[in-house]
């Protein structure tokens, strides 16, 4: 070994034995012009270092090793990815918190290179292991939770996401940690695809409002993509786009929409309740449908629309014969009239019998009276989580309150700000808000 | 009938076995139960990818996983007459008992629709989404206490909608502890 390496790892493993972390931090932040310098004997260095001991040293080595820019011969990757493995599992999670963007790195590497391996099933468990070691609390959102996400979409293996996607994220980042805003959104955006996949499409709906209404200052591919998927199930589950909320920031109704054509285009076909005329956008625009990767989503568009035009059945008419469902509809015949209706009333979507003796179908109100235990139950819980969202809130204001730049920003501003205007306003406002809060 | 296993730890753990598999393949076996134990679930959305994430060498040698799938794809269109059919196959000992609980699930579901869905049915139609002969779905209907009358289109069971049943109530002390801090929250 190369005395610059072996310096560097006998002052790795005495600063690891007295537990002065951040220094080695400093000294990895110096040295790793020495580590490039060396690299073919990187395999030493990691057989000197343990895991668990010297995770920061480890971090370093393997960061380095998989961030080869030229494709890796698939033995080597092997050998790396068992020794990845390995770390990813028994590394202390306290050392590479200290480091969390080189430990995000590592993931981001390890999931290119699965990826081009063909193999991302392989690196579910792993990342879900990486992901929960540099969390400090499961609410937290990491750059590693997108990797995962791909890799379950790329595998088709999505349960393993989910039960990240479920938890509500209320905390980004940390100290000393750079989030690139771009794992930000291909989160969400994955995540609204998965939801999308099975079929969760309220929450998808969520997922891609939550990608588009990122604050920005230039159109992304993934917002204008995000874009696209928000139109294509706001009118599945509802039949028309959804207006943004107010922060939605400028681009969007300034660059995303004009690249979106195709998509209003279908929303104003939709609103017409006609299925000849869904259909022929849906024929007229197929190209850019199969090019965006959204056919599937537009075949569900289209059986919304039938399921959309039979609930309004339900709103006009008490007895129907299942002829006049099936012309109403636009449905095929009685026989499709039927399986759509049995397929609603099952998914508890419309209240309604069928008479085979008549061939007619009844339309009933919705039996929920709201006055047993189970709506109690459901009121109760939606209360709880509209109470613990308040408690958050109130206590990001207090952090923000008591944050310094914001003190120091707030406090200028009233100095500045003391000619008319909007900024006295400003001021105004910001001089008044702990008022209101005492 | 007898007790329904826990299937829901017996797909965690197959799901975990998957995910643990990162040197050589997925024994054969786990996709095999795995699929037809979502199937059975009626988690018809996480058997379509399971499905397409087998290998093909797998589906290959192995046709049974083709037989489970089949059963799935007939549920998926809700073609419940097809799903019996796809369910008369020889099942291997480990797939066999899911299969025979799966089918009375199906008819459990049948039953639970129709009562939802139809005032009138067409008797033989009733028989033929349970794949029971006349007799045995006319034994159903009674069991149920429906109706069955004569029309001239023939005989017609008349399904009676499920009384709502509500959960167990929860206890008082439980309510009036959430109400108490519902209040306390609103005051303050």
């Amino acid at each position: 070994m190369a005395s610059p390496l072996k310096q560097f790892v006998t002052s790795i493993q005495n600063l690891s034995a007295q537990g002065s972390y951040r220094e080695i931090v400093d000294m990895l932040n110096k040295s790793s012009d020495v580590l490039v310098k060396y690299r073919e004997q990187l395999p030493s260095v990691l057989e000197s270092l343990d895991c668990q001991q010297h995770s920061l040293g480890v971090l370093a080595v393997l960061c380095l090793e998989l961030s080869t820019t030229a494709p890796m011969p698939p033995d080597t990757f092997e050998k790396a990815f068992l020794k990845v493995q390995e770390f990813l599992s028994t590394c202390n999670g306290e050392q590479i918190r200290l480091m969390p963007d080189s430990f995000a790195e590592l993931c981001h590497h390890l999931t290119k290179n699965l990826i081009e391996f063909k193999t991302p099933m392989r690196g579910i468990a792993i990342l879900q292991k990486a992901i929960k070691k540099l969390q400090m609390s499961s609410t937290q959102l990491t750059p590693v939770h997108a990797d995962l996400c791909q890799l379950c979409l790329l595998a088709k293996n999505f349960k393993p996401a989910l039960e990240f996607l479920d938890i509500d994220m209320v905390s980004i980042g940390q100290e000393n940690c750079s989030f690139d805003a771009k794992y930000f959104l291909l989160y969400y955006y994955y995540g609204g695809m998965i939801y999308a996949a099975v079929k969760q499409y309220h929450r998808a709906l969520f997922f891609f409002e939550v990608a588009i209404t990122t604050p920005a200052s230039a159109v992304s591919f993934i917002m204008l993509e995000a874009y696209h998927k928000y139109i294509l199930i706001s009118l599945i589950i509802h039949g028309k786009i959804i207006p943004f909320p107010k922060y939605t920031s400028q681009i969007v109704a300034r660059f995303i929409r004009p690249l979106s054509q195709a998509y209003h285009d279908l929303a104003t076909a939709y609103a017409t309740n006609n299925a000849e005329d869904v259909r022929n956008c849906l024929s007229k625009y197929h190209e850019t449908y199969v090019r965006d990767n959204n056919v599937g989503l537009t075949k569900q568009v289209l059986s919304s629309l039938f399921k959309k035009n039979i609930q309004r059945l339900t709103r006009v008419f008490l007895t129907l014969s299942l002829s006049d469902v099936a012309t109403k509809a636009q449905l095929s015949g009685p026989q499709q009239a039927v399986v759509y209706l049995i397929k609603m009333i099952e998914a508890g979507e419309i209240f309604a019998t069928i008479n085979q003796k008549d061939g007619m179908v009844m339309f009933h109100d919705d039996p929920e009276k709201y006055n047993n235990p189970e709506m109690m139950k459901k009121l109760e819980n939606e209360i709880s989580l509209c109470m613990d969202l308040n408690r958050k809130i109130n206590q990001m204001e207090e952090e923000i309150d008591v944050n310094p730049q914001y003190v120091k920003k707030a406090n200028s501003n009233q100095e500045e700000d003391l000619s008319p205007g909007q900024g006295l306003k400003m001021s105004y406002s910001s001089m008044n808000m702990p008022g209101v809060k005492e | 009938m007898v007790n329904a296993p826990d299937y829901e730890s017996v797909i965690k753990k197959l799901e975990n076995e998957e995910l643990n598999t990162t040197v050589g393949p997925v024994p054969c076996p786990v996709y095999s139960k795995l699929l037809a134990l979502y199937v059975q679930q009626n988690d018809l959305c996480n058997a379509k990818f399971l499905w397409k994430r087998i290998p093909d060498s797998v589906k290959q040698s192995n046709p049974e996983l083709k037989s489970i799938w089949n059963v799935g794809v007939q549920l998926w269109n809700r073609n419940f007459t097809d799903a019996y059919a796809a369910l008369n196959v020889e099942w291997s000992p480990e797939i066999a008992p899911i299969m025979q609980n799966l089918q009375h699930e199906i008819r459990a579901r049948v039953i639970k629709v129709v009562s939802l869905a139809y005032s009138t049915m067409d008797l033989e139609a009733f028989a033929k989404s349970l794949n029971y002969s006349v007799e045995e779905a006319t034994r159903v209907a009674q069991e149920h206490k429906w109706e069955i009358i004569d029309t001239p289109s023939g005989k017609m069971v008349c399904p009676v909608r499920p009384p709502y049943s509500y959960a167990q109530v929860t206890s008082n002390e439980d309510q009036l502890a959430k109400l108490t801090e519902f209040v306390s929250f609103l005051e303050n």
